[in-house]
Formats: C-alpha cells, sequence, structure tokens
C-alpha cells in the first residue's frame, strides 16, 4: 500500500541572490516497508526533499508548490503544530548522519529515549518507558545496562545503534536515514546495514536512505531515486538502477564508486562541481558536466521520460542509453569535458554559476 | 580513582594559591605607604612613645620574623584587634560579612536567574525584534557603572517616588536582635531591595550575553535538529537542551563574576551605606586601620579563591565529559 507520495513538491530557498531551487519538482512514491534510496552528490536537494516531510527546514526555506501525501493526508497543508505533535517521530523518525553529535550530550541515552517516549505518549509510566528502552537496546543487540551511559561513552557503531533505538522509540511508519553509514567502518556499516533491514521487517518501517554511497543503495533499498541539482534526474527499482541506468549522471555515479565483484577496475570520477541552482535557466541542469550534452540539452529543460515498468529519466538523449553506457565506461569520455570544461564549450546562459 | 584524584589535586592547587594570596597581602601592607602610629597622631605623641607603639605592635621586628608571626597568627585564626574599634577584628568582621554576602549574595542569584533565562531566549529569538531590544539593554546595564545606576534608582525609587528608604541596612530605632531577626526581618528586605537591584542590574549583563552566545552555537549543533525532529515542544528544546548545554561556561563565569562582585560591593555599599565587608574596607584603609584592613582584604579574597573552587566542582557535576585530569 501506498504510504508516502509526492507530487511535483518544490522547496527552495530564499537568498539575497534570489530563489535557490533545492528541490524543485520531485515525483516519487514509498510503499509501506519499502526502503527508497535517495542518491545525489552533497547539494543535491536529496536532504531537503527529506527535511520537507517533517518540516524540518531552516527559516528561509518554503514549500512552494506540490504535496506531500501521507496515508491519504496532505502534510503541507498541516500546522507546525500538528506536524510537531502528529507526524514528527510519531509517523517519521529520523537518523542522522553522525549519531555521536545527535544525543544531547549532558543526558544518559536512556533518558533522551524516555524523553521522546513521554512526549508522545503521556501517559506512560516512568518505569514502562525505561523497560521500552532497555528493550530497543536489546532489540539492536547493545547491552541493556548502556541506556545509562551517556553519548560520549559509546563507539562510533553504538552510538549509531543507539541513535536507531532512538528513531524506534515510538514506533514510526518511515524512518528517514541521513547517510546513516557515512561515519563508520566498512564493517561495522554493513553490519548496521543488516540490522536496519531486520528491524524494517520486525517493525514494519519504511526508510528513505539518503547517501551518495552507490555500494550502500544497491545492497539495501528496493528502490533509488538519483538527485541532481535539485531535480530527480532518474527513478526506478534498485536493480534497474544498478544494471541498466539511463541518465548519463547516473552513469557516472556508478563508475565512482568501486564494484568488488569486477577486478582490473578503473573509478572515473565526474569532472566538475554540482551545479548552483539559483534561479536556473532553461536547459538540462548536468548539461555543463556532461559528455553527451548537445544544442538541445543546453537550451531546453528535459521532461521526465517514463522507460519500461516505471523507469523514470530526465535525459534528452536517455532513449540512446546502450551507446551511453558503453562511452562512459570510457576514462577519455570524461576527461574530455573536464578539458574543455571552461566556457569554449558553453554557449551563453548554459551554465547558471558565473 | 578519576574524580577523587580530581578533587584532591584541586584542594592542593587552592592550598597553594592561598599561601601565594597570604604572602601578597603581607608584602603589600609593608610597602604600602603611610604609618600605623599615624592613627595616634592625634593624640600628640611624642617620639619616645612612637618608638614604644611600634615595639609594642612589633614592627620594630626584622621582616621575615614579622612574616612567619603574620602567618602563625593567620592560621590560629587571630587577626588582631582593630585600632578604630578596640575590638577584634575577626568580631567586627563576622557582622560586616554576612551583611556583604546577602546583598550581594542575593543581588548575583537574581542577576543569574534572570540572565540565563533571557539571555537563552534572546539566543532562542536570534534575528527578531525581541533579540536586538535585549541586546541594546544588556549592553546599556554592562557599561552603565554600579555607582551610576545606583544614583538613578536612589533618585527615582527614594527621593522621587518615596518606595524604598535611601540607604542603610534598618531603619532608626529597630531592634537588633538575633541572627535569624537581624536579617529574615520585612525591614531588612525592605532596605535591602534598592541595592539589590543596582547589583543585580550590573551583574546580569554577562550572564545574559554569554547565554545568549553559546546558546546561539549550541543551537547550531545537530542534537537540537534531532530534538525538533524527535517532536519535542519548543519550551522543552530551549531549556531543558539546549539552555542546559549553554550553561556549562557561565558556571565558570560565575566564579570570576562573583569575584567582581565581590569587589563591586565596595561601592554599591557605599552608595546605600550599607554597613557591609566593602564600605569597611575603604573606611580602615582611609583610618590607617591595618589590622581591620588585612582583615576584609584576607575575607574578600578568601571568597574569590573559594568560589572558583566551588565553580570547578560544579563543572564536573554539569559536564560529564569533564575529564579528570
Amino acid at each position: 500500500m501506498t504510504l508516502l507520495e509526492l507530487d511535483d513538491l518544490k522547496t527552495y530557498y530564499r537568498t539575497e541572490d534570489g530563489w535557490v531551487q533545492a528541490a524543485d519538482g520531485i515525483n516519487l512514491e514509498l510503499d509501506e516497508n519499502e526502503t527508497l534510496g535517495l542518491v545525489g552528490e552533497s547539494g543535491s536537494g536529496k536532504t531537503t526533499v527529506a527535511k520537507s516531510l517533517i518540516k524540518l527546514l531552516p527559516d528561509n526555506a518554503e514549500i512552494v508548490d506540490g504535496e506531500i501525501r501521507y496515508k491519504g493526508a496532505d502534510l503541507t497543508d498541516l500546522s507546525m503544530r500538528e506536524i510537531r505533535n502528529r507526524i514528527r517521530w510519531k509517523e517519521i523518525s529520523m537518523v542522522p548522519q553522525n549519531a555521536m553529535n545527535g544525543f544531547d550530550p549532558v543526558y544518559t541515552v536512556g533518558n533522551q529515549i524516555v524523553e521522546a517516549i513521554q512526549v508522545h505518549e503521556p501517559e506512560t509510566s516512568d518505569a514502562e518507558a525505561w523497560g521500552r528502552a532497555r528493550d530497543l537496546f536489546d532489540e539492536l543487540g547493545l547491552d541493556e545496562d548502556r541506556v545509562d551511559d551517556y553519548p560520549h561513552q559509546f563507539s562510533g557503531g553504538m552510538a549509531q545503534r543507539a541513535m536507531i533505538a532512538l528513531a524506534l522509540a515510538v514506533k514510526p511508519s518511515l524512518i528517514l536515514a541521513d547517510e546513516p553509514t557515512t561515519a563508520l567502518d566498512v564493517v561495522i556499516q554493513d553490519r548496521i546495514l543488516r540490522t536496519i533491514e531486520e528491524l524494517q521487517d520486525e517493525f514494519d518501517t519504511a526508510m528513505i536512505m539518503i547517501t551518495h554511497d552507490m555500494s550502500v543503495v544497491s545492497e539495501s533499498c528496493d528502490t533509488i531515486a538519483v538527485m541532481y541539482g535539485g531535480r530527480l534526474v532518474e527513478y526506478a527499482d534498485a536493480d534497474t538502477i544498478i544494471k541498466n541506468p539511463r541518465h548519463p549522471y547516473t552513469l557516472g555515479l556508478r563508475n565512482a564508486f568501486p564494484d568488488i565483484t569486477a577486478d582490473d577496475q578503473e573509478l572515473i570520477s565526474i569532472p566538475g562541481t554540482p551545479p548552483d541552482v539559483v534561479d536556473p535557466d532553461e536547459g538540462c541542469r548536468f548539461a555543463p558536466r556532461c559528455p553527451f550534452a548537445e544544442e538541445e540539452c543546453w537550451e531546453e529543460t528535459p521532461e521526465p521520460r517514463e522507460f519500461d515498468d516505471g523507469h523514470i529519466v530526465e535525459c534528452h538523449r536517455a532513449d540512446e542509453a546502450p551507446l551511453l553506457r558503453e562511452e562512459a565506461a570510457r576514462k577519455e569520455t570524461w576527461q574530455q569535458v573536464a578539458e574543455t570544461e571552461e566556457p569554449a564549450q558553453s554557449p551563453a546562459g548554459g551554465a547558471s554559476d558565473d | 580513582m578519576g574524580l577523587r584524584e580530581y578533587i584532591v589535586r584541586r584542594i592542593f592547587q587552592l592550598l597553594v594559591t592561598y599561601w601565594a594570596f597570604l604572602t601578597i597581602i603581607f608584602v603589600l601592607f609593608r610597602v604600602a605607604p603611610g604609618d600605623p602610629t599615624s592613627m595616634f597622631v592625634m593624640d600628640g605623641l611624642t617620639g619616645e612613645q612612637r618608638e614604644r607603639e611600634i615595639a609594642r605592635l612589633g614592627l620594630d621586628q626584622p621582616l621575615h620574623v614579622q612574616y612567619v608571626e603574620y602567618i602563625t597568627q593567620l592560621l590560629s585564626g587571630n587577626f588582631g584587634t582593630s585600632f578604630r574599634y578596640s575590638e577584634p577584628v575577626w568580631d567586627v568582621l563576622v557582622v560586616k560579612f554576612w551583611n556583604t554576602i546577602l546583598l550581594m549574595g542575593t543581588a548575583l542569584i537574581v542577576a543569574y536567574i534572570l540572565g540565563i533565562t533571557f539571555g537563552a531566549l534572546l539566543g532562542w529569538y536570534r534575528g527578531k525584534k525581541v533579540e536586538k531590544v535585549g541586546i541594546v539593554a544588556g549592553l546599556v546595564a554592562r557599561s552603565s557603572p554600579e555607582f551610576w545606576t545606583g544614583i538613578v534608582l536612589l533618585s527615582i525609587f527614594a527621593f522621587w517616588l518615596g518606595w524604598f528608604p535611601s540607604g542603610g541596612m534598618r531603619s532608626v530605632g529597630a531592634e537588633i536582635g538575633s541572627f535569624g531577626e537581624r536579617y529574615f526581618s520585612a525591614d531588612f528586605v525592605y532596605h535591602m531591595v534598592l541595592p539589590v537591584l543596582a547589583g543585580a542590574i550590573y551583574y546580569m549583563a554577562t550572564p545574559l550575553l554569554l547565554m545568549r552566545n553559546t546558546m546561539m552555537d549550541i543551537l547550531k549543533a545537530d542534537f537540537i535538529e534531532v530534538k525538533k525532529a524527535e517532536g519535542l515542544p519548543e519550551r522543552r528544546i530551549l531549556y531543558r537542551h539546549a539552555a542546559r548545554n549553554s550553561i556549562l561556561p557561565i558556571v565558570t563565569v560565575a566564579a570570576i563574576v562573583s569575584g567582581t562582585a565581590i569587589g563591586g560591593s565596595l561601592i554599591i555599599e557605599t552608595v546605600f551605606n550599607w554597613p557591609g565587608m566593602g564600605r569597611e574596607m575603604i573606611e580602615s584603609v582611609t583610618y590607617n586601620d591595618y589590622p581591620m584592613a588585612m582583615g576584609t582584604f584576607f575575607l574578600m579574597g578568601s571568597v574569590v579563591i573559594f568560589m572558583n573552587f566551588i565553580a570547578d566542582l560544579a563543572y564536573v557535576y554539569l559536564d560529564p565529559r569533564v575529564q579528570y585530569d
């Protein structure tokens, strides 16, 4: 059953230079118990999309258009008070990137779990709430007695587990995990991801996993949405994105992460930097960095197109995918962009950062 | 180990500081101009009588002998006899000490409660109009000298509106009874209002501005965002989490502010004619009452040193992350 549906969501930031279109026309769907990977570079807008759901946005941010349909209701219609009392944590909770800094350092972890429980379920007694905190610790493979420890007494991996315990405290239907494993080493990372997967089944929770790490999403997500410069550039089930990507940016992202199964593989990075999306001009936002950009790409913003079975791609050349895939695997293809990236190839109005 | 070792080490540091402090007082009074016998000049001492007086006071002894004698007497709690009151210094000081502690202590408590509360609010309402008004008010309070604030309060509330007395600690003719009666009477509180207000206004500014600054840093921390995402009520995040974390540096400063407040009692007590230690210090120095002056210096310094010690211990309690080394 559909749990969450984003319909043309636009979240912009007001700045002195104009509107930053951090999330521009995002369409997504999430079923109950499903895991969605939201992938992109820093500044691609993935965090903005996630935080729009619980209105956890800075003062200068505004949801200018679109709908966030959650369990049938439009969250953009709710007041801050309703969001706080009914949605935050109770329905949608969050696991921050650095769990250690996610806890208030002056209270024990147990104290903070109990606080979250009692704020949302005021009728819960102290003894009951502490009992639940201990159960959650047990569930996450932590020693129950450590509920009495302060955050700084935990290691990074344990703090992340404790944070997941906090996120599950009032049994939300959706968890927003913002790079939940980036700060951890690979072995711990893998264990945490597996724990998350198990608990998701047990607690019947959906998840949006925000990350820039392709290997993480490929392992643990059902569907993947790739964002670039505030736009959703490619969206499909995980298998399709990994095996048959169509957008040049996804191709580039895939190149930048090692595949353990392939030997003798050279990592290729995407040259250039993410675009500045203050009142951007017409044209594909990836064009300045795209090795396959044609005249059309600079002049006309591509519309999302659907390929077999819900595979959405926002690229003028998406139907040439097999050719692009072949080309994109060669390092020279990307180098050529790096060399000629500066104005020569950019027609006026192409790049927004002038 | 840990905690106990830390406390023992702090006590050792306290003793060293104390010794240095006592030595400085000693040196200060030996090099200071003036002569203890000038106190008796009005009686028309002859040269011979003067020398006898100096010998009686032990001032003809070499310095190191005087120093040893000084330390010995202090350690045995003997502060000598006041020239002016002809009473043991300690007896006079104890009364004045409590007068000052009650006045400045109350002023500081009021200042801290208001400063921390409003400072936290200013940090929370960053960029709003409330914040701007608050900062200006804080800066004005902080840059106005205590005597000026005192005089302004006096002219408004004592001379113009006539709500409060213009000075002193109790009404003329009031009975002075036991410790309890002396300090826990309506008359005492009534006399205390204006001087406490003057002190509170002045000492409120430091915790207020500091609290606002640390609040602004703490509010950027990741855990504040998590607490918001948890759906906790704003006031709970503000006071239970943000303010609680911002209070740490304030505690350290509290010791320093207490020190300056003890010094500031000189001014407030003079303006409001309050019979406390600060005024006694000024008077005993003016009258060359050396034993009394040394007594007041000793007591005030002790308070400052002790407050610093307390602050260090409080910090351990408030911040579980403090390393005991």
